[in-house]
């Protein structure tokens, strides 16, 4: 095999989300590509908890749909994750054989390839004499019948137990062996064995989204973050309080989500690059300060890691339905460009890219990330930070300083930007609409002169195709459409839709909003039918695509309630089903302008 | 010109005079705000602070009072209602060379606002916060403030105000605050020094400013009364390193008009800024180059 999705479920004490984390650092070491999803129930501690892990020869694009290795340790944790963890006709289960079900008995929908009962405790104590040695038994029984990384995890094992004395150490050691030997005594029946990692030259490492987000805000030349714990979102403050002082920046957890944006907007106005981060309910209280940023001209970059809402909603769980919120926050003609990562990969481009379109147009950018994205474990290639142009703000020179106007109208509406400390260059900034010198002003020509300039900054920005996903043959009549974490999923079903001979292709913005209508028209113009995958309720982008472009008549939403996963089985599926049905479809049409 | 100040510290020689802070933006104050005053004070203090404009960061929220920044020459920031202190928290911490002033009404500071009060106080970045206190909305045109007396008719209490007003030196004395003045504009030599003391003081000082709205606010709280009224607390023999003193006159808010320095620490600790220089150079040597 060369792609394996392994799923498991325990309660918390089972260190079944543990294990998956020893599994992919030691994949990772051998040379594989992963994804490693973590799930909770609602306790903070304790409760039901489970993982998925796929793994594979080349990179991974998404955690995968049906499970080929279930293990459960028992079966009340593992049916709650449902939909999570979908076991289907190929699936091998392994199971603890203490919960006292026969194998036939098994509480599945399907019957799988292999049900397995294996008395998981009774090894573990036997070998280790400890119960929560289990999860090295688990760890032994997957390295054995799916010839994982043995020596890696052994590696792993000797890292984690060696500081805890030479008896945990062994414990731990002769469970994962004697996990191993069980495997070898009873053959799974199918060879189900992994293909040897692809060996290539680059060093690996096993990151989340927000760790790369923090990484690339530093990158960029991040020097403040302001920000308020909140589910998905806080690592990114985690991450950043360790290092933003090596690099000369400061970091404030502040009193809310208010008070963070809003001291990054002050260290904005004080010339240094700023930052704040949050989820759903906090981009809501933000949006005031959003705005502010956006009318005096401020470069701010606002990460929403969004989960599920409305309000509290689903916090620990993906959604992409803060869309709405973000496209259309804050009062007014607001101006911030949205930015979306596809991968934790692309997270980081994502960021330094929010930097740079940031300080170049003077404008808060949002960028949307989602929990899968911000919290899931990839196996990534290093970052090649050389391929990464950094953008200043453009400062007065000194001619300039000598009459300075800071909302000069520019062609390009672009107006060089002073901080204070510097001389000559004091102005008043506010959050009221002002003239060129910045004074106070309620013209209504010149609040349209204004208006004009903070969108007219912004039409470099539709045209970069670099910020566009585009794969397939240009004349397909089948386009489909994802973004954020569904990208990987979209990705992945259309390959597989061009291998089986259908002809389809792919558009995947990164560019959000505003909406790119030139780079949509162009995909649209070959379409019998559109179809735009995602993970909200509504399809939001779907929607706010429609309100600025003219689609093609078959314009389709495959949308999900967030916490409902979208595989690529599902999007092949109705790739498929469109495929078939568009030979007698009516000839490409667009909708009149509306 | 330069003042001797009570705080021991030495006095700049002023290079500058007040036309370098006035800016060339006309107020837009109704004829005998207070707030006139303030800005007047707020000159002749810079002047004796003795840094050039450019050096100076002025931040305000939003209201009648908070479009004092654009009269001066310093680096001016309006910003929302009740969000100048995080804000210019943000800035302190993006620049700790600048020095930084934050403005605003007793609404932006202590009812929208008034959940950033004890949290600046707490983290003690060298500010100085001016509060211009005229015990209403001004801008919105008289509506009930934080610091409305029990009892008040206004457009939005008709029939009385039945809520207790905040007690604006009590809430910062309790959080904390190193240094609490109160002045008011009809002494305009004793309100200058005060600001001024505030700027020096190293770390968070607070001044309430009793700014008449001669608009909306009582006849009894204009600045011809007030000069009848107010008590300096010098002159009472108040003894500003004391604190426990200090809070039991601030009781006294809303009946006595004292003005002057109720607390200054005589110790005052090393400021949030200062800490964020030392964790800058302790893990990177080179930040400080910078
Ligand atoms: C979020 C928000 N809410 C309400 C307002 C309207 N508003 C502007 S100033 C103000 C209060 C003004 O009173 P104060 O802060 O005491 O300042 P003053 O005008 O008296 O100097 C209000 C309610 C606003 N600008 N923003
Ligand atoms: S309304 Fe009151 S506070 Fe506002 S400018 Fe007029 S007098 Fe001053």
């Amino acid at each position: 095999m060369n792609d394996l999705i392994i799923g498991m479920a325990g309660s918390g004490g089972d260190g079944i989300v543990s294990a998956g984390e020893s599994l992919i650092s030691a994949l990772s070491r051998e040379g594989y590509y992963g994804i490693l999803t973590k799930s909770f129930g609602s306790q903070i501690r304790g409760g039901e908890s489970s993982c998925r892990l796929r793994v594979a020869t080349t990179p991974v694009l998404n955690p995968g749909g049906t499970l080929s290795v279930a293990i459960v340790l028992n079966w009340e944790d593992f049916m709650r994750f449902g939909g999570e963890l979908p076991v289907g006709p190929d699936t091998v289960v392994i199971y603890e054989k203490k919960t006292g079900v026969e194998p036939s008995e098994v509480p599945l929908r399907v019957r799988p390839a292999v049900v397995m009962a294996v008395p998981m405790a009774e090894i573990a104590m036997k070998a280790a004499h400890a119960l929560q040695a289990k999860n090295n038994v688990v760890l032994g029984l997957l390295a054995g019948w799916f010839g994982l990384g043995r020596q890696a995890i052994l590696e792993g094992i000797r890292r984690k137990f060696g500081k805890k004395g030479p008896e945990v150490l062994q414990a731990n050691e002769q469970a994962f062996a004697a996990g191993f030997e069980y495997s070898e005594q009873h053959p799974l029946g199918a060879d189900y064995r992994m293909a040897p990692p692809v060996a290539v030259g680059v060093k690996r490492q096993v990151t989340d989204g927000n760790e790369q987000c923090a990484a690339a805000a530093l990158f960029a030349g991040c020097k403040f973050f302001g920000g308020y714990p909140i589910t998905p979102a806080t690592e990114v403050m985690q991450h950043l309080q360790k290092d933003i002082w090596k690099h000369g920046g400061s970091l404030l957890q502040a009193e809310d989500e208010i008070a963070g944006i809003a001291s990054a907007v002050g260290a904005s106005y004080a010339g240094r690059k700023a930052m704040t981060a949050t989820s759903g309910p906090g981009l809501s209280l933000k949006t005031e300060v959003l705005g502010l940023a956006s009318l005096a001209e401020l470069p701010l970059v606002c990460v929403n890691v969004q989960r599920g809402g409305p309000s509290t909603g689903l916090p620990t769980k993906p959604e992409q339905a803060d869309l709405f919120a973000a496209a259309f926050s804050s009062h007014g003609d607001t101006v911030r460009p949205i930015l979306a990562p596809i991968s934790v990969e692309d997270m980081f481009g994502i960021t330094v890219e929010a930097f740079n379109v940031a300080e170049e147009y003077q404008t808060p950018v949002i960028v949307l990330s989602d929990q899968e994205i911000a919290q899931r474990k990839d196996i990534v290639d290093a970052v090649d930070t050389s391929r990464f142009k950094l953008v200043e703000r453009l400062q007065p020179n000194a001619q300039e300083l000598q009459n300075y106007t800071r909302f000069r109208l520019t062609d390009s509406g672009i107006s060089p930007i002073s901080h204070p400390g510097m001389k000559g260059g004091s102005y008043l900034a506010a959050g009221i609409e002002h003239n060129e010198a910045g004074a106070p002003s309620s013209s209504g020509e010149m609040h349209a002169k204004m208006n004009d300039k903070r969108l007219r900054k912004l039409s470099p920005l539709l045209q970069r195709r670099d910020l566009f996903v585009v794969e397939g043959n240009p004349d397909a009549a089948i386009g489909v459409i994802g973004w954020g974490s569904i990208a990987g999923v979209v990705l992945e079903a259309v390959r597989t839709a061009r291998a089986q001979g259908i002809d389809v292709k792919l558009l995947i913005p990164k560019l959000i909003y505003p909406i790119a209508e030139g780079i949509y028209q162009d995909f649209f113009r070959s379409l019998r039918h559109g179809l735009v995958v995602e993970q909200s309720h509504q399809g939001q982008l779907h929607r706010i695509i429609r309100m600025w472009t003219d689609v093609p008549k078959s314009f389709t939403s495959m949308a999900k309630s967030g916490a409902n996963p979208i595989t690529p089985g599902d999007v092949l599926q109705r790739i498929v089903h469109l495929s078939s049905g568009s030979a007698s479809a009516p000839a490409p049409a667009l909708n009149p302008t509306h | 010109m330069s003042t001797t100040t009570d705080c021991g510290c030495q006095p700049t020689p002023a290079t500058y005079t007040v036309k370098d802070f006035r800016s060339n933006l006309k107020p837009i104050w109704c004829p005998g705000c207070g707030d006139y005053g303030v800005v007047t004070a707020l000159y002749r203090a810079l002047v004796n602070i003795g840094r050039p404009p450019h050096e100076i960061a002025f931040i305000s929220g939003i209201g009648c009072s908070s479009r004092i920044p654009g009269y001066t020459t310093a680096y001016g920031f309006n910003t929302v209602h009740g969000r100048a202190l995080p804000i210019a928290q943000g800035i302190k911490m993006a620049n700790p060379d600048l020095t930084v002033l934050v403005a605003g009404g007793d609404g932006d500071g202590f009812s929208i606002g008034g959940g950033h009060v004890p949290h600046a106080i707490r983290r003690n970045l060298d500010l100085t916060y001016i509060v211009m206190d005229n015990h209403i909305y001004g801008l919105t045109k008289g509506q009930l403030s934080p610091t409305t007396p029990r009892g008040s008719k206004t457009p939005t209490s008709s029939y009385g105000s039945i809520e207790e007003p905040v007690n604006p030196l009590l809430y910062v004395l309790a959080y904390g605050a190193g240094f609490v003045a109160q002045g008011v504009p009809a002494d305009m030599e004793g309100l200058a020094n005060l600001i001024e003391e505030a700027i020096r003081y190293p770390g968070f000082a607070f001044v309430n400013i009793q700014s008449p709205c001669i608009t909306f606010g009582e006849p009894d709280d204009q600045l011809k009364a007030q000069k009848t009224r107010m008590r300096k607390l010098a002159a009472e023999g108040h003894d500003p390193s004391n604190r426990l003193r200090a809070m039991e006159l601030a009781q006294a808010y809303g009946t006595e008009l004292y003005t002057g320095v109720f607390y200054r620490n005589p110790n005052p600790p090393i400021t949030y800024d200062q800490h964020i220089r030392d964790r800058q150079a302790e893990l990177q040597p080179t930040a400080a180059e910078e």
